[in-house]
């Protein structure tokens, strides 16, 4: 438990770093705090050493490339919505029938969409949110030695991972990391896959060691 | 990601999955990195049980029919709230919960483009019925419509911004008496004061019953959208006074398909075509019938239709096209009779021959051109042909024509038509590939654009005729009338007179002037320089005509020609002159540069505020649509009766705070039965007055239920439906907005004609057996009481066919009658093939050849494509329209041209116009220059629907409160100077400025109140159909609208949108091409008109036909 405390801290920041910088275009204050972290910068590598950060302002490179590679991936070309993936006419589930949105409503979270500026709950960005929502809870949790609550929030987080993250994302990164045009994004897709599997794997070990042992969880 | 970075990639990600969670904590909490959308709510409303689906399950979803009349839909803003699952519907007991709307749904249909696609109207009965004004909240398809399918276009769901546009003329408007036309100065009128002063006016031209009263009253007509009400409108009055739009249209085209078939236009089977060929980007892009026809295009390409598209330009449907093919503007005939010499000339890969003969040996006029011998001789003497067979035999006439386009090589027609040679024979392939089924639309682009336009067309039914693709079979090419409906006029029996009106006496020069007699419709856009050509009317009058020398009353009614035709100074010029146009009203829903300088603007409906029949040829059936005005027919249905059954839709509009808008239909009603005559001496009263109770105008129950009594499949369906109602045609037509009469109408020419006993029937017409003789051709004639002639139709194989609509029953290779009025040389499709009978066959060639450029900075424009979001003028009050259209104007220059020239991207440049056939300038227009690969080289691109202008931001109506704005959405301000011979116009201020003064606009609020938003100038454009001359062609009459041009980098005071323009030169430009291109009536003639090939409009006697000139 109390390495998970340590533990906690970091897949907050990791899942509050990826969630955002898949739902909303990136400004000058997101791009600096990660700047001002070495461990996090060093999960961009390409983006930690690309030349054109030297070359142009943030603010630049914010206009004439970010903002055009993010609006490519997440608004024009991909389509980052887990029931354009999981239904099979493709389309976006946007109203109270989509299934996220009962988890939402179920664990009484309720998305801002008009801050978030998606068109549905089953976002990528919203659905990674989601998990950050989720390990702040453990956290508190975690501070009150709830271990019956920590249980229980761990198991949500595992089922959220492996019934809609892990269904639709994987597909959706290794195509974003294919289209994008630019590092920040090619680096992002790449930690966001590699993070929710490892993620994934730190769940379950974490189950296992501290919660009833179910077999099903092994699977 | 690029190729280097793919390179230094991980191994992968597996492998290389990296420790997150191990080391010190990241000096970075989640919390600042966060976006933080989410809200925890402990409060869950409880869930009511609800009807609603949160989203429906298909996207073509709509109402079923039975809910029309009462339909609740959740408020838009329910996806954003987490649907009803969360909040339940509103209610009392749940003040928080998604909103729900009642709505009526009242079906309609779109009045922008021509394609009239169905439309509903979900008018809003919760507000009202809660107090509040009854209104259109959204447009939305009509799933009933069997050509749109539930769909539309931009335009189409634009209706709404239209009908709450918040500079909307909210009632009739009166020139102040004692200012002049243009001055601006306007005060406030009644509908009926207005029909009193303009009744008045027409009864007293009338009254005077002479030949003259009979040409003085002019309707004209913009875009029609509906089926031969305004042609009873002249009509009924005994005047010859119907002048359309179609001369600056598609009059070209039809001239072409009317030379081939005696039909108005082609009508294709896109659906179930293999090749789709366009000449130009209508129909897929932006033109006839594009909604309907785009979606069944896209149908035929998921089938594996290929798709060409011949334009200079590439439009979005040449982007998307299987094969773009570029041909100098003008010279298509060149590559149509390409591909004819090819296909007479070689044989499929099994060795046969690549001609239908049995299409062609059936339905083509060939055996009358081979009987011909004189004709024949007169090709020999012209080089069409070296000599003359020696039979008359089908075979010979296939040999013949097979030398005479083999002129027509590959060689010859790079060259001509500037194409490389790859793309040419490309397209050949793939014409061959398709067999018959090779679907085509002629129309605008090259048949409108040029002078001889109208053989593009000619031509290029040529191919199509001989691979058997013009047989009106599945994939193929039929024709229009096959495939419309109109019985828009034919509400007679409801009238006190219960027949048509009888045909018209006169005939008048204005409309069809004696130099243009082939012309296909009325030569309307040359209107103001007749009426001001004093010398032209002089010489006529000498012959022995009667040309009137004013107008005692113009009617346009939704037209703008001063804005829309060439030569716009002219036009000015012309209704400002109060001795030629003594009086002018405008029926026009919009405010419009023609209005500006009118003595009434009348403001009418638009889509969903009007009634009228509407049918197009979009594809093998004969469907309908029914215009309703929305908010009559809610408030009809929620039990409110009006006053005056007769205006109806006036007073509904009145009280559902539209403004004192009304409909055609109506107007035309009263004012003929209680202002222009209100005794019936004119005998006009009686086409008018209700059959029921003669003392009031005809209703618009009563007239469509006459009018759809026409249609027996309706009229049965109609009964059935509604067996109570004394007017089941109307209430189904109201209540369902779209009517399909008939499906798969394929090849009808080959329907037999019956035998029963002694009586032959042919089209629904009964003849005796001894009124009927075959012809030497198998044609069969019918002789009626007065000893006329009539092809009632064909013997083929020994079976009596229908045929098509010519005097032959046949497809008119040889067009005799052509021949006959004065045209021998162009009788058959050909095309000049030398520079030297160039400038002999100068009536084919274009105004802008290549053979006219000469120095380096000469182009020819293009000016006919539309933009697929504007609609000619009609869409300068949408707000939505109008935003997506900015900017989206310039010209288009090709790269190297430009590059050339020294021209960049954004540059305003001078585009200086003149004429080639008089070699005089017309003047400049200054316009924004973007270098593209999307315009072939030599040619440039700006289409002429953009650049509209207002002289005012606004009028001040004494004793009204408020200012009335003009055109704030889509016009900027400009100001003009004209002295008789010279115009310019130059830009003042862009449209915000205007509109931010006002934005808190007193009209529509709630709907405009976003009016602060718009960030656009309005200057899209400019002009240059102003600065562009007259150019009727001399056959078909029609404008030929591209232009010959030089082009510089524009001066320092130039500014973009300023024109130039020297009107007095472009009279000259126009008289030129009368005197020097055409071949007038002369004292050899006794007709006016081939009498087979329609008036359109207003049905004329013998009487007017008949002319004596000396």
């Amino acid at each position: 438990m109390e390495q998970m405390k340590q533990e906690i801290e970091n897949r907050i920041a990791i899942y509050a770093l990826i969630s955002r910088l898949m739902l909303v275009e990136v400004d000058e204050a997101f791009l600096s705090n990660i700047e001002k972290d070495e461990t996090l910068l060093s999960f961009l590598p390409h983006y930690r050493d690309w030349d054109k950060r030297k070359e142009f302002s943030t603010a630049e490179l914010i206009e004439q490339y970010y903002n055009v590679d993010f609006t490519n991936l997440f608004l024009m070309h991909l389509v980052p919505y887990e029931s354009f993936y999981t239904r099979d006419d493709q389309m976006i589930e946007s109203g109270g029938d989509n299934p996220v949105v009962e988890l939402y409503n179920s664990l009484d979270f309720r998305v801002e969409l008009d801050t978030a500026r998606v068109v549905s709950a089953d976002h990528i960005g919203v659905e990674l949110e989601f998990m950050y929502m989720l390990c702040t809870a453990l956290q508190k949790a975690l501070v009150a030695d709830d271990k019956e609550g920590v249980c229980e929030l761990l198991e949500v987080q595992r089922a959220f991972l492996k019934e809609h993250l892990l269904e639709w994302t994987p597909l959706f990164l290794i195509n974003a990391k294919k289209e994008s045009r630019t590092p920040l994004y090619h680096d992002g897709a790449e930690l966001t896959l590699e993070f929710i599997l490892s993620d994934f794997e730190y769940i379950n070990e974490k189950l296992t060691e501290h919660c009833i042992v179910d077999e099903a969880l092994a699977q | 990601m690029t190729k280097s970075m793919n390179n230094n990639e991980q191994p992968t990600f597996v492998e290389s999955r990296r420790s997150f969670l191990k080391g010190t904590a990241y000096s970075v909490a989640g919390v600042t990195l966060a976006a933080g959308v989410f809200k925890t709510v402990a409060d869950t409303p409880a869930t009511a049980n609800s009807k609603f689906t949160p989203t429906p399950k298909t996207l073509s979803f709509y109402p079923p029919l039975e809910e029309w009349d009462s339909f609740t839909e959740l408020d838009g803003k329910d996806w954003k709230r987490g649907g009803t699952g969360r909040n339940g519907v509103q209610s009392e007991d749940n003040p928080d919960g998604i909103k729900a709307t009642e709505y009526m749904l009242v079906p309609t249909a779109c009045s922008n483009c021509e394609a009239s696609c169905g439309l509903t109207a979900w008018v809003d009965l919760s507000t009202y019925k809660a107090g509040g004004q009854l209104a259109v909240r959204k447009y939305m398809g009509n799933p009933l419509h069997a050509g749109s399918r539930g769909r539309n276009c931009a335009k189409g769901y634009a209706a709404q911004s239209q009908m709450y546009d918040p500079d909307r003329i909210p009632f009739p408007l009166m020139r102040a008496p004692g200012s002049k036309r243009g001055e601006g100065k306007w005060v406030r009128t009644t509908w009926d004061e207005a029909m009193a002063k303009i009744g008045k006016k027409m009864h007293d031209t009338l009254k005077k019953g002479d030949e003259i009263s009979r040409k003085s009253i002019m309707y004209h007509v913009g875009r029609p959208n509906e089926n031969g009400f305004g042609h009873r409108v002249p009509h009924s009055l005994g005047c010859d006074g119907y002048d359309s739009h179609t001369n600056i249209c598609s009059a070209g085209a039809r001239q072409g398909t009317i030379q081939w078939t005696n039909d108005d236009r082609n009508s294709p089977d896109w659906s179930n075509a293999k090749l789709i060929f366009l000449q130009s980007s209508h129909a897929a892009d932006a033109g006839h019938y594009f909604q309907q026809a785009a979606g069944r295009i896209a149908e035929a390409r998921k089938k594996g239709a290929k798709l060409v598209v011949m334009d200079p330009r590439l439009s979005n449907s040449a982007g998307m096209a299987d094969l773009w093919v570029p041909c100098w503007p003008g010279t298509e005939t060149a590559l149509y009779l390409y591909l004819a010499n090819r296909i007479l000339n070689e044989k499929d890969v099994s060795g046969n021959s690549l001609v239908n003969h049995e299409f062609v040996k059936n339905w083509v006029n060939w055996d009358r051109l081979m009987k011909d011998r004189e004709y024949l001789a007169y090709l020999v003497e012209k080089k069409y042909i070296k000599s003359v067979p020696a039979g008359e035999t089908y075979e010979e006439f296939i040999t013949m024509i097979a030398e005479m386009y083999s002129p027509y090589t590959l060689d010859f027609v790079a060259k001509e038509c500037r194409i490389e040679k790859r793309i040419v024979e490309k397209l050949y392939d793939m014409f061959i590939d398709a067999g018959a089924r090779v679907a085509t639309y002629i129309w605008r682009a090259g048949p409108i654009g040029h002078k001889g336009g109208w053989m593009i067309a000619r031509s290029a039914f040529l191919p199509f005729v001989l691979r058997g693709a013009m047989a009106g079979d599945k994939g193929g090419v039929g024709l229009h009338h096959w495939h419309v409906i109109s019985v828009n006029g034919k509400g007679d029996k409801a009238t006190q007179a219960g027949e048509r009106p009888p045909k018209v006496d006169v005939w008048n020069e204005i409309a069809w002037p004696p130099e243009y007699p082939l012309s296909s419709y009325e030569m309307s856009h040359i209107m103001p320089h007749l009426l001001l050509d004093d010398e032209w009317r002089k010489k006529w009058n000498s012959k022995g005509l009667n040309v009137p020398d004013k107008l005692a009353v113009w009617i346009p009614r939704m037209y703008n020609p001063v804005w829309i035709n060439p030569d716009g100074f002219r036009w000015i010029e012309a209704l400002k002159r109060e001795d030629k146009i003594e009086m002018s009203f405008n029926l026009s829903p919009t405010w419009s540069e023609t209005n500006w300088y009118c003595d009434f603007i009348l403001p009418v409906g638009l889509a969903g505020e009007r009634h009228d029949q509407h049918s197009e040829a979009t594809e093998p059936k004969r469907w309908l649509s029914f215009r309703n005005p929305a908010l009559r027919v809610a408030l009809e249905k929620m039990g409110w009766k009006p006053k005056d059954p007769t205006r109806a839709t006036l007073e509904a509009h009145i009280k559902a705070g539209l403004g004192e808008v009304w409909e055609e239909v109506e107007f035309w009603a009263n004012i003929m039965t209680h202002y222009v005559d209100p005794d019936g001496s004119l005998g006009v009263r009686k086409y008018w007055a209700s059959k029921e109770d003669p003392t009031r105008a005809v209703t618009i129950p009563e007239w469509y239920q006459a009018a759809f009594d026409k249609l027996p499949n309706l009229k049965k369906a109609a009964k059935e439906a509604y067996p109570d109602s004394k007017y089941p045609n109307y209430e189904m037509m109201r209540d369902r907005g779209t009517w399909l009469e008939e499906d798969n109408i394929f090849k009808p020419q080959e329907r037999p004609i019956k035998k029963v006993g002694d009586t032959y029937i042919s089209h629904g017409h009964e003849y005796h057996e001894r009124d009927i003789e075959k012809d030497e051709f198998g044609v069969l004639l019918a002789t009626d009481h007065n000893g006329k002639k009539k092809a009632i139709g064909v013997e083929i194989d020994g079976e009596l066919m229908q045929g098509f609509h010519t005097l032959t029953k046949k497809l008119d290779f040889y067009c005799e009658w052509f021949k006959e009025w004065k045209w021998p040389e162009y009788a058959i499709p050909i095309y000049p093939t030398t520079k030297e009978d160039r400038v002999k066959m100068t009536h084919v060639v274009s105004q802008v050849h290549h053979d006219f450029m000469v120095n380096d900075n000469d182009f020819a424009l293009n000016t006919v494509f539309r933009l697929p979001y504007n609609i000619h003028t009609r869409s300068v009050n949408s707000k939505h329209l109008m935003e997506i259209s900015q900017n989206h104007n310039p010209v288009w220059i090709y790269t190297d041209d430009a590059k050339r020239l020294g021209i960049k991207r954004g540059d305003a440049i001078k585009v200086t116009i003149s004429d080639t056939v008089s070699g005089l300038e017309s003047g400049y227009f200054i316009a924004m220059a973007i270098p593209t690969e999307g315009t072939m080289p030599g040619v440039l691109a700006c289409s002429h629907h953009a650049g509209r202008w207002k002289l005012k931001n606004a009028v001040e109506i004494p004793g009204f409160a408020h200012k009335l704005g003009i055109m704030g959405l889509g016009a900027p301000l400009y100001e003009m100077t004209m002295d008789g011979k010279v115009g310019t116009l130059k830009p003042t201020e862009g449209l915000n400025e205007g509109m931010q003064a006002r934005r808190d606009t007193w009209q529509f609020k709630e709907y405009n109140k976003d009016l602060d938003n718009i960030w656009w100038d309005g200057l899209s454009g400019s002009w240059q159909n102003a600065v562009a001359a007259s150019h009727p062609d001399p056959i078909a009459g029609n404008h030929a609208w591209h232009q010959k041009v030089s082009v510089e980098l524009a001066d320092k005071g130039d500014q973009i949108g300023d024109i130039y323009v020297n009107y007095d030169n472009n009279m000259k430009v126009y008289q030129a091409w009368r005197d020097k291109l055409t071949r007038p009536l002369d004292s050899t003639d006794t007709l006016r008109r081939p009498k087979h090939i329609k008036r359109p409009a207003v049905p004329l006697s013998d009487k007017a036909y008949a002319v004596k000139l000396t």
